[in-house]
């Protein structure tokens, strides 16, 4: 499979809190990967290392070969597009219009019928076609989520940036768009890839490729669901106890079982 | 074609023509107010003819209409249509919709410069008129090269932009304070005239110039109203996945509105509120797609202009109320009618 990002050695500080340590990565197309790890992990941080939001303190990432930041932001957001968890504003648009910037990096300033085609595509390809004229900051916050993708993928990007893309979905919207992702990065001739900063273990278990165990700003974990989701990691990782279900036949599921007692590892007395 | 991209054809369509008819009401509303006044009430149809050359006006009719109301009257198109998409522009790329062209220090920068040339007698320009008109274009060019500067530094957020102009507005406010303090009764009353705003002031050379100037500013605004968009809609990290660059969009489209603002009050005096309401009112109409707000704004800055001048002219002839105290008073409650209007029902 050929590589499409390739990350090494980057880092990245907020003030003096070191959040990405001498952090290698690559992604290679029809992959779908998923980061993990608790919160404050820098799971969000390096998506936005990667889209440019943020600029690291050092380190490389290149893009089909070439140095993320020779690359005109504008031929960059043909490449990828990142996806941020929600959007606040205090203007609005129709939906249809949101989901049509997707085509601003592939526009000049007409829209052409091909691009209103594509945003209709994508809106009945994500069950949306229904909210098309409907205004934006009128939907709930899972309608608007759902759009928010919509325009990542009207855009037509080699590789998708997902920071939490299922959390504020309800269970069966979770399942459905996890779907589409996985279906659109799987058509072999799209050369497309997906990595995805995720809370939900099972999800992760479910749909990834490969999994990255992001912990302490380094990746302490990476492979398929089965290497890396182990009861050891996620006691390390996430301080929780928990149970491997193998039983399916073609994902893991993870039952977690309790925290684990930080006071009781360290003998740490607490008074209330 | 599928039924949802028709859908967005269609109310492409419908959207042009509300917008259509809105300009077709200013420019009748503009030929009617070029016939009223209080020295000599002209019906629609003669104003025509004598601006086309059509009929043969007397002198003096002639004279009213192309030395005084046509000048008025154009610059109430150029002066509106200019505020208002300033106003429009900096909402958007401030991700505020309480901006307005006043808001970054541009029109108080103008004012301490009308003061410095009515106060203390010091301006760029020797001629008395002008001395007012330039200094004030000279000051709110440096509150333009302060934003330029401020534009330049790594990471200067939307906010910082609304701060520091508010800080600039006090700091020029207390300034020509001062200087009011200190002022004779003559200037005190100059420089509460050059605040209120009037259209009067430009002769028609004046506002044949600033029209070409704002005119040929305009097509740069369209030319970003994709990033616009991006901007306005989803923030900064929105915008960045979108291909737009967030803090240089922000830099040169404030300079543009800030220019665009500076050309027009240096003019005509203080004139706030059509920056504001027009952008509103307009986003009401067509939302905010800035391909179509941006002649929007412009067109509905034109309208409430010239519809608030021709009622200062009108309403208590021959005493004219400046423009910019006549766009407030009737402007204000209509916007307020339409903000709440939308709102929906009672709770």
């Amino acid at each position: 499979m050929k590589e499409i990002i390739d990350v090494t050695n980057l880092n990245f500080s907020w003030g003096n809190n070191h959040v990405l340590k001498d952090l290698d990565l690559n992604l290679k197309e029809n992959e779908l990967v998923s980061i993990i790890g608790i919160n404050g992990a820098g799971k969000s941080t390096l998506l936005k290392c990667l889209n440019r939001i943020l600029k690291p303190d050092s380190g490389e990432i290149s893009i089909f070969g070439k140095e993320l930041s020779n690359v005109d932001l504008i031929e960059l957001s043909k490449h990828i597009s990142y996806v941020p968890q929600s959007i606040r504003s205090n203007f609005s648009m129709d939906v249809f219009d949101v989901v049509l910037l997707g085509r601003r990096p592939h526009i000049q300033w007409r829209i052409a019928d091909e691009d209103r085609e594509k945003v209709s595509k994508t809106l009945r390809y994500l069950n949306l076609e229904e909210f098309a004229f409907r205004r934006f900051d009128q939907l709930s916050g899972g309608e608007r989520q759902r759009v928010i993708i919509a325009k990542a993928v009207a855009q037509d990007p080699a590789v998708y940036l997902f920071d939490e893309p299922t959390s504020d979905l309800d269970l069966k919207n979770q399942i459905e768009i996890m779907k589409r992702i996985k279906e659109l990065i799987s058509v072999p001739e799209s050369s497309k890839s997906a990595l995805i900063a995720i809370h939900d273990i099972n999800i992760a278990a479910r749909f990834s490729d490969r999994i990255l165990l992001l912990h302490e700003g380094r990746i302490i974990a990476n492979g398929t669901p089965q290497e890396v989701l182990t009861r050891k990691n996620i006691a390390e990782v996430f301080n929780v106890t928990s149970e491997i279900d193998n039983m399916q036949s073609d994902y893991i599921r993870i039952i977690i079982k309790d925290e684990i007692d930080e006071n009781k590892k360290t003998n740490k007395t607490v008074i209330l | 074609m599928d039924s949802i991209s028709e859908k967005h054809i269609e109310n492409g369509k419908t959207q042009f023509l509300m917008v259509l008819i809105l300009g077709i009401i200013t420019v009748f509303l503009s030929l009617f107010a070029m016939g009223q006044g209080s020295s000599s009430n002209l019906d629609m149809m003669s104003t025509i003819k004598i601006i086309l050359g059509l009929d043969s006006a007397t002198e003096l009719q002639s004279d009213i209409i192309w030395k005084l109301r046509f000048p008025r009257i154009l610059m109430a198109i150029i002066g509106g249509a200019a505020l208002a998409v300033a106003g429009s522009l900096m909402q958007g790329c401030l991700g505020n919709p309480l901006v307005s062209p006043l808001t970054l220090g541009v029109a108080s920068g103008a004012a301490l410069g009308a003061a410095f040339a009515i106060v203390l007698g010091v301006s760029v320009l020797p001629y008395s008129h002008l001395a007012i008109v330039a200094n004030a274009f000279l000051f709110s060019l440096i509150v333009v090269a302060i934003i330029i500067q401020l534009g330049n530094l790594r990471s200067i957020s939307a906010e910082s932009y609304i701060l520091v102009g508010i800080a600039i507005t006090f700091i020029s406010g207390a300034v020509v304070s001062t200087m009011q303090y200190f002022a004779t009764d003559a200037q005190l009353s100059q420089l509460a005239h050059w605040s209120f705003g009037s259209l009067s002031r430009p002769d028609l050379i004046q506002v044949q110039l600033i029209s070409i100037a704002v005119l040929g500013l305009m097509p740069t605004a369209m030319k970003w109203s994709w990033d616009l968009n991006a901007l306005s809609i989803g923030g900064d990290e929105f915008a960045i996945s979108t291909g737009v660059n967030p803090a240089e969009t922000r830099r040169n489209i404030l300079i543009l509105s800030a220019l665009m603002t500076s050309i027009v009050i240096a003019f005509t005096g203080l004139i706030g509120f059509v920056g504001l309401a027009a952008p509103h009112m307009s986003r009401l109409i067509i939302g905010n797609d800035y391909r179509k707000l941006i002649p929007c704004s412009a067109i509905f800055g034109a309208f409430l202009m010239v519809f608030a001048d021709t009622l200062g002219r009108t309403l208590f002839a021959p005493i004219v109320i400046p423009v910019g105290i006549m766009l407030s008073i009737i402007g204000g409650p209509f916007f307020m009618y339409l903000l709440l209007a939308n709102r929906g029902g009672k709770k």
